[in-house]
């Protein structure tokens, strides 16, 4: 990849098939919220299963049920590793 | 006796309405929580067949937690938390027995709320297909409340539930508040402290502060001051941690079922248990390249259903509609009574009944799609087209149903789940050119184009002006919404955040059941306006009557009517868009329904039982010319003008009297008629100028 983004890695980079481990959900507001109760919490598994058609959203697993992110809301989840494991 | 009220909770899809139908006999009235439309069922208790005195039954919207994201799930807060109206005595808690990591998590909030709580285990049968079978007694033991495995596919276990419900009635103790402790010595703990203590009251603070919804706790003003006064970044933090220690309590609870994370990771642990077999569908339904095309082939279907499935019984009802008339016409022979009975209120009936198929046939699809798991897929695909207008993929079936019919597309725009949101697609809907457009179209290019007229290849005049009708509703429907998205009803896009449940087969009863409870709602609601409206045109048209005789050669009754001399009095104001009064009778009388305008224009010609492919009609019009210079009144560029306000003009009181009812209120059905008209005026009128500036017409 010629530009490496800065910053701790998050979900967004992720590519199907591959795996992390939650650190935090950034930012304020609504959807932070939201994304907490949906189970993205620190020390949770999360796994990109695929990716939608168009390239956006993603679908996840996590806690044992399936759901859908679009990439700037995957955005928002930092994983603790740097290296993604498949 | 005060009867027992039972708010029946959970996560969406856990089976909540299958359970609410089996224990009360689907004996329900839907309600509609005040000032919105979200929908909840409220029902008796009912024990083989028999109904039980005292228990009655609230059926809340799915929610995954109690800080509400969205309007629905703001009734299901509002509901338990008893913010406006009063709380239920107990709680019927459903859980999906596939998937206790989420679902026990709104369970430790609801027990935060010091209700008593019956839990039901729901989807036993599945959870034990996918090998994640749980301990109900190891649970009730857990938890220390009473726990009831169901199948609500099949109604095991419901008898044993409603007779656990029917014996609780009359001795219930409210239950202790059961908060999960915050960490000693974090964050958390530190502003609740500063919030005055610990409790649900400060939790709901505190969780609204962080998500901007603060308003949804209805705080007091001193409340609402030292929520004020917490530290930004320590709310963030606080918040942090009280989800997490829920969490962590959900796995505790789960390793006590021995379904914690140490036997997941000995079952396959790259497969969620219950989505085992959905994701082997998936492989193929959300497929790179198999996906789109299978979404296309459904909604094709659906769109199929509602444009020309529908036909048929609507030409029954149309042909009931005409018997009718005849039959009210022989029987009390000819006069202004009967005129008043035929062409005003039967004809209102029959506009009203008329939309019941597409109405039906629409909700049957979209139950099913829903209840199946398949909508969900389908909002995934798509989602990434509809964020550009800055809705999500939730949006598309009622957009797409637009084309068919506005009326059934907005009343299934309850599926979006922001208020805004649901807004911005009512009123994108209607510039969808929907098919009672076609016989306007069809009318005008048959009488001032030549339609078969090969233009290049095999497209033809006709088709192509028919064709860039079509592209210029779409355009402007996806441009005027984004717009709208943006100014009025501004508002971030909303987060996709979707579960994808696992596939289910679909009960056609219950599916069957709401098509009927959202027909039935139409008719009642929108019905009356409908049939109210149908009479006043006919008024407008027929009064005040004048004898035969007394018209001048050439001059039809229609002329003299209300409606006839508001038509010259907008004469002004149509010849800048190129039309006549004649046009604006017609507008009028189309007001009850765009196709209308093919008969109301039939009258001002004086023909018979006009219709769209009639020649005489066509004639009639190609022949009339401009008393004063001599011209035909009607020019291609007039015509033009005329489809064009057609594309963007609210010509259907159907679908004001359908958007009154799904916003509650005239506010936005005033909006829409002013705005469109004004925006299908200005559209004709740079059509017909342009056009002649340009030298044609
Ligand atoms: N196999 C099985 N399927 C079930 C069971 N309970 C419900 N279903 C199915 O699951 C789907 C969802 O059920 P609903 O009753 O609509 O769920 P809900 O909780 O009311 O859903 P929302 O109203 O969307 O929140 C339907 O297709 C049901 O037929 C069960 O115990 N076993």
């Amino acid at each position: 990849m010629p530009f490496q983004k800065k910053g701790p890695p998050t979900l967004a980079q992720l590519q199907p098939g591959e795996q992390g481990r939650v650190r935090a959900v950034s930012g304020r507001g609504a959807m932070t919220v939201r994304l907490l109760e949906m189970g993205f919490v620190p020390g949770v598994e999360v796994r990109v299963i695929k990716r939608a058609p168009l390239g956006d959203p993603f679908e996840l697993r996590l806690r044992g049920y399936h759901v859908s992110l679009r990439r700037s809301e995957a955005e928002r989840v930092v994983l603790a590793e740097a290296e993604a494991r498949g | 006796m005060k009867a027992l009220r039972v708010a029946v909770a959970g996560n969406p899809n856990v089976g909540k309405t299958s359970l609410f139908n089996l224990l009360t006999g689907s004996r329900y009235k839907v309600g509609n929580y005040p000032g919105v439309t979200v929908e909840t069922r409220e029902g008796g208790l009912r024990v083989e067949g028999r109904a039980v005195e005292g228990v009655r039954l609230v059926d809340l919207p799915g929610t995954y937690s109690l800080t509400p994201m969205a309007e629905d799930e703001a009734v299901a807060f509002r509901a338990l938390t008893g913010a406006d109206v009063e709380a239920p005595e107990l709680v019927l808690l459903v859980l999906d027995a596939t998937n206790l990591g989420r679902n026990l998590y709104l369970a430790l909030q609801i027990f935060e709320l010091g209700l008593p709580v019956v839990v039901v285990l729901n989807m036993v049968d599945l959870a034990k297909d996918a090998g994640v079978g749980v301990d109900a007694r190891a649970l009730e033991a857990a938890l220390g409340l009473p726990v009831v495995e169901t199948v609500a596919r099949t109604g095991e276990g419901v008898p044993e539930l409603a007779a656990r419900l029917k014996s609780m009635a009359g001795q219930l103790e409210l239950m202790e508040q059961r908060l999960v402790p915050a960490p000693e010595g974090g964050v958390l703990a530190r502003c609740l402290a500063d919030m005055g203590g610990d409790g649900p009251r400060q939790r709901w603070l505190l969780a609204g502060r962080a998500a901007d919804r603060l308003e949804l706790a209805a705080p007091s003003e001193a409340e609402r001051q030292r929520v004020d006064g917490l530290d930004e970044e320590a709310v963030r933090e606080a918040m942090a941690e009280l989800v997490g220690a829920r969490y962590a309590e959900v796995d505790r609870l789960l390793e006590g079922l021995g379904l914690g994370a140490d036997a997941a990771e000995s079952r396959d642990a790259n497969v969620a248990p219950a989505m085992a077999t959905s994701e082997k569908v998936d492989a193929v339904l959300t497929h790179r390249v198999f996906g789109p095309l299978i979404f296309v082939a459904v909604m094709a279907l659906v769109f199929q259903s509602i444009f020309s499935w529908a036909d048929p019984f609507m030409g029954v009802i149309e042909g009931g509609v005409g018997w009718l008339s005849e039959a009210a016409r022989s029987i009390l022979g000819p006069g202004l009574f009967t005129d008043l009975v035929t062409e005003g209120v039967i004809a209102g009936v029959g506009n009203v009944v008329v939309f019941v198929p597409q109405i039906a046939l629409l909700f049957l699809f979209i139950g099913l799609l829903e209840d199946s798991g398949y909508m969900a897929r389908a909002a995934f695909i798509v989602d990434r087209l509809m964020a550009r207008v800055g809705l999500n993929g939730k949006a598309f079936v009622p957009l797409l149903s637009g084309y068919a019919c506005a009326i059934p597309a907005i009343m299934s725009t309850r599926t979006i789940a922001s208020f805004k949101d649901r807004v911005v697609a009512i009123l994108m809907i209607p510039f969808v050119s929907c098919s009672a457009r076609l016989p306007v179209y069809t009318l005008i290019i048959g009488t001032l184009f030549v339609a078969d007229e090969r233009v290049f290849g095999p497209f033809t005049q006709g088709g192509l002006i028919l064709l860039a009708m079509y592209g210029l509703s779409t355009v402007s429907a996806l441009v005027l919404g984004a717009v709208y998205k943006r100014t009025l009803l501004k508002s971030p896009t909303p987060p996709l955040v979707l579960e994808l449940p696992p596939y289910r087969l679909p009960r056609i009863r219950d599916t069957l059941r709401h098509v009927w409870d959202r027909t039935l709602d139409f008719l009642r609601d929108a019905g009356t306006i409908i049939l109210a409206v149908t009479i006043v045109l006919w008024g407008l048209l027929t009064f005040p009557r004048v004898d035969p005789s007394e018209l001048s050669e050439g001059e039809t009754a229609i002329e003299r009517s209300v409606a006839g001399t508001v038509g010259k009095a907008m004469e002004p104001a149509l010849e800048p868009i190129g039309q006549d009064w004649r046009i604006g009778v017609a507008l009028i009388g189309s007001f009850a329904a765009r196709e209308v305008l093919v008969s109301t224009l039939g009258l001002v010609y004086d023909i018979e039982g006009a219709d769209e492919d009639d020649a005489p009609l066509r004639d009639a019009m190609r022949e009339a010319k401009d008393p004063e210079t001599g011209e035909p009144r009607y020019s291609p560029l007039s015509g033009l003008a005329l489809m064009v306000f057609f594309v963007y003009a609210c010509q259907c009181m159907s679908t004001l009297a359908v958007v009154r009812r799904e916003t509650g209120g005239w506010k936005w059905p005033i909006f829409m008629l002013v705005s469109m008209t004004v925006i299908a005026y200005v559209a004709a009128l740079i059509v017909y100028q342009g056009g002649q500036l340009l030298g044609f017409g």
